[in-house]
């Protein structure tokens, strides 16, 4: 299957709307999304941002309409939408519609081809972004700029967002639904034990708050509560655990797994998504919290309060980290072969001194010094990520999903479709995805700091 | 280039510490350019400083043994505190022909940091160390030092200065007052694994009276760091005085380990 239908993003000033909205009359072959009449579906705004993250901590960011995480965009699948993006910084900025099968020239990727948006004051100028959302799920936005040594700018700044597209048939039962966003706050880069360099963080936040700041998430005995949770944290893994109830796995990045499982805790590599169902069956108030001591204590979590509690919340510390993604994988026979490709993509740090971070390349190359390997159209290819460094990678492949097929102690497993994948230290995972949308596709580690200094490729198609 | 610049910049140094003149008493037990990182808690510091003179003072002055062919072993214990603060203590030793292995004294020496939260551009630390040493290894048998520590790394170069002060409490430098005391390292990352540098010591005597040039010590070691594992800390060097109050040769290493306690739990 072949991209849906979608319209090139256009850069415009509101006064060239005019200009061009008369010449659009005169031609059918432009997109009727510029015409002022047709006013978008949503307007993001672009802006720096003060956020109080605490009683006594704010923050100063850019968010999207100055909300943290930005406003909730709803899709209908397979219904054209239209999204305005005012950018008011001094810096360019992009929106990458993080898990949507979108044309490059919208996807949101400098790297692919889409513009860039301007950067201006009040009266700058606008970009539109017309496409038709596919496919049905949980998928996100957010910037996909450069940051380096700025540790305020690109995936370390506020801009990020929930992204739903809702499937035309939705079965899925639930009382009350909740997007949550997991992420981490004023970085500093620092050494580490074995000479690499990765920021730390001061503070942690689920939806902008450090935990007891803000509204507890209030549910009711009884209820089935859907959680959407996001990590847009730039460079950290989260584990997240709500004592006396267990989550019930869905869907994993937006797509559904062939076998739902009950599990105590959820882990989420930077941009992964875990929607997960939780029965309310153990009433009282709780503390939903990362695992790990340090990072609740650093503000990750979030009061759970049943109707008519009010006592203290409860947090009851887990003694490991229990995760693996193979436990949601189908249970059936193997698919038969399918003659897919093999890339090997080898990931690798070089040294560039105790002061500096290092440098990532992909089969020896770092960005934009790479190869770009030629896809076929409709041909089946695997990824063979081999991960010799010491660190973790969630790598991102950008307008397709692929499907994991070989994990560590797992050499053979099928049915689980990603975008995103946390390729452990010293360790190999094998994916493989169909081509079958044309155009640059960009792939990347989802750490910012990892794709600034060079672990990004772009795959073209033939 | 800048690789290239550093080897040459190392090799003329080494040549001139070959080519220094002779020189007079001094003692050392620990030579090292402190870094403004402090030990995490939870762990321990453990670092052996062996130095050795291999050309030194030969006479005995003011009842101070000579320096000269002295081996001095000094066992230091640095313990993690707080995220910003450790203590540390010294035993120092020598061994010399004549005079066998010899217990000379002990430090203590609490440290705090900036924190990382403060986002400061170097790395801060202060250091104060009191302790006392034996008048046959140091007329000055009680003395107190307060070093603040400024570092830096960037890209391959690492900076830091120890601009130390120094007093006396027992000893005939009573009545100098307050001594300046400077310490300093330029280093470079050739590999992950090996640095090469050089590191310079000097005491200039009072801070309001400097002593002339003559009696002043002045050190500067060719350095080598070896980052082979987090855990361990190996730097070794070979120094020269070019001043006469100085020792004309020097040779140092310093072996440290850290050692962690407590249960690490994949959740702390």
């Amino acid at each position: 299957m072949d991209t849906p239908h979608c319209y090139r993003q256009a850069v415009v000033t509101r006064r060239s709307i005019l200009k061009i909205s008369a010449m659009a009359l005169a031609s059918s072959a432009l997109p009727r999304a510029v015409l002022p009449q047709t006013p978008a579906d949503y307007t993001l705004e672009i802006a720096p941002t003060t956020h109080d993250i605490s009683a006594k901590h704010s923050i100063k960011t850019t968010a999207y309409n100055g909300q943290i995480p930005g406003p909730l965009l709803r899709f209908r699948e397979g219904k054209p939408v239209t999204i305005d993006v005012a950018n008011r910084t001094a810096s360019e900025e992009i929106v990458h519609w993080h898990g949507l099968f979108l044309p490059p020239d919208v996807d949101g990727a400098m790297e692919e081809g889409t513009p860039m948006i301007p950067p201006g004051g009040q009266n700058s100028k606008a970009a539109r972004y017309i496409f038709t959302p596919n496919p049905a799920g949980f998928r996100w936005y957010h910037t996909h700029t450069f940051a380096g040594d700025d540790l305020k700018k690109g995936q370390y700044s506020g801009q990020h967002g929930f992204l739903f597209v809702e499937p035309a048939q939705n079965p899925a039962r639930y009382d009350q639904e909740i997007f949550l966003a997991l992420h981490d706050w004023d970085g500093e880069m620092t050494g580490s034990g074995d000479g690499s360099m990765n920021p730390e963080y001061r503070f942690s936040t689920i939806n902008g708050k450090t935990l007891g700041f803000g509204e507890p998430l209030r549910v009711q005995s009884g209820q089935r509560i859907l959680l959407h949770i996001l990590n847009s944290s730039p460079t950290e893994q989260h584990w997240l655990a709500l004592p006396g109830h267990q989550f019930q796995v869905i869907a994993l990045d937006g797509n559904p797994v062939p076998t739902p499982q009950l599990v105590p805790m959820l882990r989420l590599a930077p941009a992964e998504r875990v929607c997960a169902v939780v029965e309310m069956n153990n009433p009282g108030v709780w503390i939903l919290g990362e695992v790990r001591k340090h990072i609740q204590a650093a503000g990750m979590g979030i009061v759970v309060e049943y109707a008519n509690r009010t006592t203290p919340p409860t947090w009851q510390q887990p003694e490991k980290l229990l995760w693996s993604y193979a436990q949601f994988a189908a249970k059936t026979s193997q698919p038969a072969a399918n003659n897919a490709i093999e890339i090997p993509l080898v990931f690798e740090s070089k040294f560039v001194g105790h002061g500096a971070p290092d440098h990532w390349t992909i089969n020896g190359k770092s960005w934009p010094n790479v190869e770009s390997p030629l896809l076929q159209a409709g041909q089946r290819y695997r990824l063979l990520f081999k991960n010799p460094s010491s660190d973790d990678h969630p790598v991102h492949l950008h307008r397709h999903s692929f499907e994991l097929r070989s994990l560590p102690g797992f050499p053979n497993i099928h049915g689980i479709q990603k975008d995103v994948v946390l390729v452990d230290a010293k360790s190999e995972t094998h994916v493989e995805f169909t081509a079958n949308h044309r155009g640059a596709t960009l792939f990347h580690c989802h750490q910012q700091n990892h794709m600034d200094e060079g672990f990004m490729m772009l795959f073209r198609y033939a | 280039m800048l690789e290239a610049a550093m080897q040459r910049l190392l090799l003329t140094l080494g040549i001139v510490a070959l080519l220094a003149p002779a020189l007079h008493a001094q003692g050392n037990y620990e030579i090292q350019v402190y870094g403004a990182d402090t030990e995490p808690p939870k762990s321990l510091m453990v670092e052996l400083h062996s130095n050795f003179t291999p050309n030194g003072q030969k006479h005995i002055i003011d009842g101070v043994y000579p320096t000269n062919h002295q081996e001095h072993e000094t066992l230091e214990l640095t313990e993690g505190l707080t995220d910003w603060s450790e203590i540390g203590f010294y035993v120092f030793t020598s061994e010399q022909d004549g005079h066998g292995v010899q217990w000379v004294g002990d430090h203590i020496r609490p440290r705090v940091r900036v924190p990382d939260s403060w986002h400061w551009p170097v790395g801060v630390s202060l250091s104060t160390e009191v302790g006392y040493q034996r008048a046959v290894y140091s007329p000055d048998t009680w003395t107190w030092e307060i070093r603040p520590i400024v570092d830096k790394a960037v890209g391959r170069w690492y900076f830091a200065v120890n601009p130390a002060l120094e007093r006396t409490f027992h000893g005939p430098d009573v009545k100098q007052g307050v001594g300046f005391a400077p310490g300093a390292k330029i280093g470079y990352d050739f590999t992950k694994v090996v640095s090469g540098g050089l590191e310079y010591y000097a005491d200039y005597g009072s801070i309001t009276a400097p002593d002339t040039l003559h009696n002043q010590q002045q050190q500067i070691f060719l350095v080598t760091d070896l980052n082979v594992s987090p855990k361990w800390e190996i730097n070794v060097g070979v120094g020269v005085g070019p001043t006469a109050s100085t020792d004309h040769w020097i040779v140092k290493g310093i072996l440290g380990r850290h050692f962690s306690w407590g249960k690490q739990s994949q959740t702390d």
